[in-house]
Formats: C-alpha cells, structure tokens, sequence
C-alpha cells in the first residue's frame, strides 16, 4: 500500500523552492492567458458579458463528443460533458477538457504569415489576410494555366468544416484530394465492406465475448466503445486482448496475449477452423445469409491451432478453448475489427478474416453483435461545381486495386509526384492534415514538398508542414465558430452541432469564410457554391427535420432512438454482389485476388534489428495535441520501448539517451525498458521530434516515428503498411 | 451545508488511467500549468509480474477529506479549516505559506500555487456540489470510477455502494480517517 503514491511523490522536493519554481509556473487559467495577451496588445481587453452555457461537440480527436460550454464574461472557463449525448456517455477525455487549452494557446496561429525565408527557416512575415488571400488565388490560378487544375493536390482531414475545402478542390477543378484513410483505416472498410457490403460497428456494450486485436481502446478512444467496454457488468463480459504490447487494454482484459506481430490473420484462421471443423457456427444463419461457406470449409483445413501457435506464439490450447468460447458466446460475440489498420500489407485480407470470423458466428445486426451503422439524413447540400477541359485523372489512379476517388492513395500518390508521372503536381493546399507527422517515411514527404511550387496550410497551431509551406491561415478553433451539422454514423448515429461559444481570438478565422475569401478571388461561378452564411447553411442542412432543429437547440444533440435498432438490415440486400454476405469474395476472384484470406508469415527481424510498432495515448490525438499545456503535462516527450531483457543483451540502461536507426530514417530519443513489449519489437509513442519551432513546448523533445517507418502498403486498399520497419538500437 | 458527509467512493477496476479528471480538475479549478500541481491524479501502480505474465492497476486520488486532520491541526494561520460536510478547506488569504500542511498530509495531496501564493488542494469542487452538480472530476470520468455522495443519506449510491462491497481506505494506519473508499 505504501507504494501507492510513489509515482507522484516527486513534487515534495519542491516543498521550499518556490523561489525556483516560480520560473517555470506558466499562468494557468484562461482569463490570465487574456490578460496577458491583452497587455502586448495582441487581443482587446476584457468586457463583461453574460454567462451563458453553450453546446458543441469536441474536435480534439475524430470522436466528436458531446460538450458543453461554460462561458463566463465571453471567456471558455470550462468544458462539461454533454450528458444527453447518447453517443459519448456523458464523459470528456483528458483532451476533450483541455480544449479550452487549444483555444487559449500562446503557441497558437494568431494572423496569416508569409514564408520569407528558406521553406522550413522559419521565418515569417505577419500579412493581412488580404494580402495571403490574393497571394493564394494568384498561386491557384497561375498553377492551373501551367500544370492544369491537376497539378495542385489537396490534402484534409476529417471535420465538420472539410465539406467547405474539399467544396474548393472540386470547384476550382482538381481531382486530386488527398485524404487521411489510406494513413488509417482503409483496409479495414475494404475488408469489412468486401463481406457485408458495409463496415458496421461492434454492439460493445451488449457482447459476452470481444476478441481485439490491438485495438488498445483503454487507450486510443472510441465512443462510445471505450466506455463501454469498461462497463464491464459484473464479469459478465469476457475480453482477450492480443497485442506485441502490455497496453493498459492489455491491463484491463481478461486474458492478453503478446502475438507475434502480423500474425493476427493465423491467429483468425485457426479460429474459424476450430469453429468450422467442430460446427460451432450458426448454420441456419449461414445457409441464409451467407455465400461460400462450403470453399471455406474446404480452405481453413490447414490452418489448425497447432499451425497457428507457432506462427503467433499463442498455444494451441487456448486457440481451440478461445474459438469454442466465442462461438458459445455467439451471436452475443464479435472479433473488433478497430479503426487504424494500417499495420501490414496484408491488412485488407486480414480484416477480410475478421469480418469471415464474425458472420459464420452469427452475430450479424443482432444484440451485442455486428451492426451495420445507421446514420440520421440531413438535406443534400446541391452545389454546381464549373466543368473544366483538359482536367486529366487523378495522379494516383490504378496504383491500388480498390482506390477511392475521395480520398486516394497516400503514399502511392507521393511516389507519383516524385516521379512526375503521369504529370507533375506543383501546388499543395492543405487544410488540418499534417503529413509530415503523419505519413510514413518523412524524408521522402519533405522531399515531395520540396519540388512543390506553392504550399498553402490552414491549421490552428504551426504544425511541421505548416512550418515547410509558403503561407500559413490561422483557423478558428472549434469552439470559435459554429459549423456544418454533422451526421454521425454508428450503432448510436446522432445529429451534431457545433454553436459558436466565444468570440475568434486575434484573427482567425472559421474556415468556411477562408474558402468563400478564396473562392472569390478565383472566380465569380466559383464563388456562387459559397453564397451563404454559416447559419443558412445549417437551416437548409435542417430543414426537412423541424424535430432535430428543436433537438438540437434545446439538448445539443440530437437522435431518434436513445438505443441500438437491430435487424433492420434484414429481408433486405446488403450492399454486395450477392445481397449476402460474402464468405467467399467472387469480386475478389475477378480481380486476381484471393478470394478467401491466404495467409503468409511477416518477415522476421533480421539478427540485431527490432520490429518498430506505432501505437496511440489517450492523451493525445494522432499528431495534434502533443504541444497542448495540459496535455505536455502528462507527457513531456517520447520514450523508446525496449524488453528488459534485450536491453540487458545490449548493455543499454533505462534512461539514456539511444539512436534508432531505420533504413529512411534515424532518430534519438530516451530508453524505457520495459517488460511491457515482446522482445522482438520496440515502440515509441507518435507525434514526437517534431521540425517546428511554432510548437515550443515539445520542439526538441523525443523522436518521431514518421521519420523512421517505411513506406509499404496494402496493394488491394492502399493503406499504409506502418509495421514492416526494422530499426537498429545503440547508444547516442 | 450541515448534517451531510460527503465521501468519494472508487471502483479501480475501471479505472484506464486516462487522465480526464486531472485535466478536467486543472480546468474547473484554475490549477496551474506545470508537471507538481494538481488536486487529483491517477496513480500508474508498479507492474506485476514479468514478460508476458504481467498485471497492473491505476489508482485515482485526491484530497482524502479526512476525518481526522492532520493538515489543520498543524497550520498555525487556521487558513485549513473543516466544514460541517466534511470537506477541508484552505483560506487563501490566510495561507502564509509555510507548507507545514504539505509535509503533514501523508497522501500528498496539497500543493503550492504560485498564483494565487497559498496551498491548494481539492474540495470535491465545493463550489460545483453546493450548487447541486457533481465534481468535475467526476463528472467527466469516462468509465465512471468515482461515485460521489453524502454518506449520511443511507439511499445515497455512496452509502449503497460500502453497504454491498468491502473497501479499503489508503494508510489507514496514519489514523486519518480517510473519506475517499476503495472498493475491493
């Protein structure tokens, strides 16, 4: 018991060094940041207004939910939970309070700034947005009469304000929007949709048995999966965990289990076999539902548990008892297919396993089951984007077998730039996406950048591309502007909305009047798209539905049933080839792939060289809120994981400083070893050793893992492949 | 407010050491930025056990309102006082910061706050609870490991809850009669 508080002991050696201490006290709360602001002048002074509470949802991460707003004198003093906000379970995660730390942020961008030196110098010249608005419509047009509309990429990022610039990209007349999925879960929705035609979500709360595989939602939140998951019901619910790591989902499972990374498809195999061998599935279920049970049948036969065991070091015994307690469990058991999969290049096919695993279960749109996601409509926002000659494919068209025309292919895109094939691309806007963080193999990124001839990048804070573009807008956070109405999907869909809570600091601005400000300098047929105002917006978004408007105001959020529908997905077809769900993939067989998951073992590491796995915080999100006060606070800076007992092998102690050495990349950063990582594998947490010198809490802190992962990825989805990197460790 | 005892009772078990009640704390009680302030925190126990048979728990604490005070009764200005509630309290204006309260409290759960220059330290968020709400700390916790309540009121989910489970209390042993309850 003494034990307990020796983790946090620490501050008593401050007990008589306030003097000291006094240094490095930053002020703490939101009205002190004002008044400290307003006495350099960069915001007026403080008036007293009413207090009001104001709904919203969170940006802090992907999860968006809900909040409100506490607002004394025009001042955000604090974010609450939303407790009719079905979806999030009236919580807020430890980014969701510090929100209001991503608003009144000294780190923050405060005008439009002009690069004047060297890309990635560092120096910057404060401009009117007049002057950055027309010096971005100049670049876009004079781009456009060069290289074709093509020729500029657009790159964004989930938000409830991305409809407005993907909106730009398509009516200035570039086909070439880059989006997140293929860094996240591309493979995942091609997996999943290949066998339901959708890729629907786990019924957390209502399962008796949830297999993960590394989807550390302890940790990398998903609402309401996370918290529900926890509720745990008196034992009633039974979770096994694989992961290389002790994650704190490891912490919180019934059974955890360090796979051998990559091999999560033998793992799945060998369940299916166990179930299909010893007919534990749902054979009703399947002779109605599904296609291709009998190839399956016929498939899974060499995958046996003892095969299994020694490919992912789980003994065959507890994958025999495992597959026989989920089909007990079943239809009331899923395998949780997660969000990022963008481990391994076989990734599509894997989840392709997963989501074979759960439909001879039975388990489909049924109570604690797999549910195919319903979503609340809202009113189509009808715009005519102008038509332009001469405007070629995209750049990325044909490089993978499933490519989105949304969202494309991310790393197979930049290697297309790079070799200015099949024509050149030279400009980039970019809006919240931060590559440089974000997609594998940083060097290869920069490089790209490089060769650009103008890069533009609205964000919140100066992110490292951000530092490496051409001219910077400062958007308005979150809780500055009101915003589109987002339909979100899910077992729970809600309505969401974001009200303005306070006034924009210095001059941002919400990014909608940023696309209108450029649209207008482009062109007047352009301009006609964005015609409106925030608030038409939203009432046109709501006009078919008086009912969710009134919701909306009154409990900030709004749904039309406060618990799961299930089977509305039944007598009806689904959206695959069949109207079944495919066991057997034939759109598969027709374009040369397997039609049922093949596996085939991951390399190993080679003698002296470690596997590097990525993985998420619940502190913070992807690579954006590492520089927030708050959240620095709980975690100042990256560590490496190493075993202990590969450490000891290497003679390197807990604590020293080591270089990480991949074959793009090499980076230092501080040792933890740890019994928490399987002796073949390293980690470091993302969104480290960062380039920008805008982020001055965390800038020469840690190490970053984009710079040091290779680029490989899924032929089928695209999705980057972020675990196929071996490094070397030694001593700094 | 009189005739009430307001406790927190915690199920560790769902506890995912996530950190949103010391954020939300830092938040609703203007704590100041910086890695030694802060009224609660969440404690990442020692592993157990070694690769790969590993196990480890995370305990959340605060502010132990204790019964018996070792933190008042050794502040020589009366700036720590004790309401009826149960809840211990620190008077800004009185505080002289000397930090004998710091040393005393064997749960380390005061700190010095350079801005407002006296100790701070939790108190449920007195000012949310008086008003009816819950504090931040619980309120926002995603698993719902606190429960807070008035353990006089026998119908309370605080009186409930030590009524069905065994608990613990953290250092019994130091005769503080801690109001922080530990489900086992």
């Amino acid at each position: 018991m003494s034990r307990l508080l020796d983790n946090k002991l620490s501050r008593r050696r401050f007990l008589g060094l306030s003097s000291c201490a006094l240094a490095t006290v930053v002020v703490g709360s939101q009205v002190k940041v004002l008044r400290a602001l307003a006495k350099s002048g960069e915001v007026g002074d403080l008036t007293r207004l009413p207090d009001k509470s104001v709904f919203t949802s969170c940006e802090m991460c992907v999860n968006k939910c809900g909040v409100i707003a506490r607002v004394r004198n025009g001042v955000i003093y604090k974010l609450d939970p939303n407790p009719d906000y079905i979806k999030s379970r009236d919580m807020l995660c430890a980014r969701g309070n510090a929100g209001i730390k991503a608003m009144y942020d000294p780190d923050r961008l405060k005008y439009p700034l002009i690069r004047e030196g060297k890309r990635g110098e560092g120096k910057w010249r404060r401009a009117s947005w007049e002057e950055a608005l027309d010096l971005v419509a100049k670049n876009l047009t004079e781009l456009g009469e060069k290289y074709t509309r093509a020729g500029t990429m657009f790159l964004s990022t989930e938000g409830f304000q991305e409809h407005f610039f993907l909106m730009l990209a398509e009516c200035y007349g570039s086909p070439n929007t880059v989006r997140h999925p293929t860094l996240c879960l591309a493979s995942n929705i091609q997996g999943f949709g290949a066998t339901f035609g959708t890729n629907p979500t786990p019924d957390v709360l209502n399962a008796d048995y949830i297999i993960m595989s590394g989807a550390n939602r302890a940790e990398a939140f998903i609402t309401p999966d996370t918290i529900d998951l926890l509720k745990g019901d008196g034992g009633r619910r039974k979770l096994v965990y694989l992961d290389p790591r002790f994650t704190k989902t490891s912490a919180k499972a019934d059974e955890w289990y360090p796979i051998k990374a990559g091999t999560d498809m033998a793992f799945i195999l060998a369940l299916i076999h166990v179930i299909v061998t010893e007919s534990l599935y749902d054979r009703g279920f399947i002779e109605t539902m599904t296609v291709g049970f009998d190839q399956l049948a016929v498939h899974i036969e060499p995958y046996t548990p003892e095969w299994a065991a020694a490919e992912c070091d789980i003994p065959a015994a507890d994958i025999r008892r495992i597959a026989r307690e989920f089909a007990a469990a079943a239809p009331k058991a899923v395998y949780y297919q997660g969000r990022r999969s963008s481990f391994f290049s076989n990734d599509t096919q894997m989840r392709r396993a997963m989501a074979i695993l759960n439909a001879i279960a039975g388990n489909w749109d049924v109570p604690g089951g797999m549910i195919p996601n319903g979503k609340i409509k809202l009113a189509e926002h009808v715009y005519i984007a102008p038509w332009y000659d001469d405007i070629p494919d995209r750049l990325d068209q044909g490089s993978v077998t499933y490519l989105s025309a949304k969202d494309g292919a991310w790393l197979h895109f930049r290697d297309r730039v790079l070799a200015a094939e099949p024509y050149p691309v030279k400009g980039m806007m970019i809006y919240k996406q931060n590559p440089l963080q974000a997609a594998p193999n940083r060097a290869k990124t920069l490089q790209m950048m490089e060769q650009m001839e103008f890069i533009c990048t609205i964000d919140i804070t100066m992110s490292d591309t951000a530092w490496y573009s051409d001219v910077v807008l400062p958007e308005a956070t979150y809780l500055e502007r009101m915003d589109p109405v987002e339909s979100l999907p899910g077992i729970l869909p809600v309505l969401s909305l974001r009200y303005q809570c306070a006034e924009p600091l210095f001059e941002s601005k919400p990014n909608l009047w940023i696309m209108q400000q450029i649209a207008k300098r482009l062109d007047e047929e352009v301009f006609e798209s964005f015609d409106y105002t925030i608030e038409e917006f939203v009432d046109h978004q709501l006009s078919n539905n008086p009912a969710a408007k009134q919701m909306l105001e009154e409990k900030g959020v709004y749904y039309e049933s406060p618990t799961p529908v299930y089977r509305s997905s039944y007598g009806k077809p689904l959206r695959t080839k069949s109207g079944k769900i495919e066991i057997y993939s034939e759109k598969y067989a027709e374009n040369g792939l397997d039609p049922l998951p093949v596996y085939t073992a991951p390399e190993a590491p080679p003698a002296g060289r470690y596997r590097l796995l990525v993985g998420r915080h619940a502190y913070f999100t992807h690579g954006t809120t590492q520089n927030n006060p708050w959240l620095h606070d709980l975690m100042p800076e990256n560590t490496l994981w190493l075993n202990t007992q590969e450490a000891k092998k290497l003679g390197l102690k807990h604590g020293r400083m080591v270089q990480v050495k991949s074959p793009v990349g090499v980076q230092t950063l501080k040792l933890e070893v740890t019994e928490k990582i399987r002796p073949d594998c390293v980690y470091m947490a993302h969104g480290f050793g960062v380039l920008s010198r805008g982020l001055t809490n965390i800038y020469g802190k840690g190490a970053c893992d984009a710079a040091l992962i290779e680029d490989k990825a899924c032929p089928i989805s695209g999705n980057a492949a972020m675990h196929e990197t071996f490094v070397e460790i030694s001593p700094a | 407010m009189t005739n009430k005892r307001y406790a927190i009772v915690l199920d560790t078990r769902k506890c995912i050491d996530c950190k949103a009640c010391t954020v939300a704390c830092k938040a609703e009680n203007g704590v100041p930025i910086g890695r030694d302030n802060y009224r609660n925190w969440v404690t990442t126990e020692k592993l157990r056990g070694t690769y790969p048979n590993l196990g480890q728990s995370f305990t959340p604490g605060q502010c132990m309102q204790c019964g018996n005070t070792p933190c008042n009764h050794v502040c020589p200005t009366k700036a720590t006082g004790v309401n009826p509630d149960g809840l211990v309290t620190v008077e800004e204006k009185k505080c002289i910061g000397c930090k004998y309260c710091m040393t005393a409290c064997p749960y380390n759960a005061r700190y010095y706050n350079e801005e407002t220059k006296a100790v701070d330290k939790c108190t449920f968020c007195a000012h949310r609870i008086y008003a009816g709400g819950l504090p931040a700390c619980v309120e926002t916790c995603p698993t719902k490991v606190r429960v807070f309540g008035d353990l006089n009121d026998p119908n309370s989910e605080v009186s409930r809850l030590l009524a069905k489970h065994p608990s613990r209390v953290i250092k019994p042993e130091m005769g503080t009669k801690p109001f922080l309850f530990y489900l086992m």
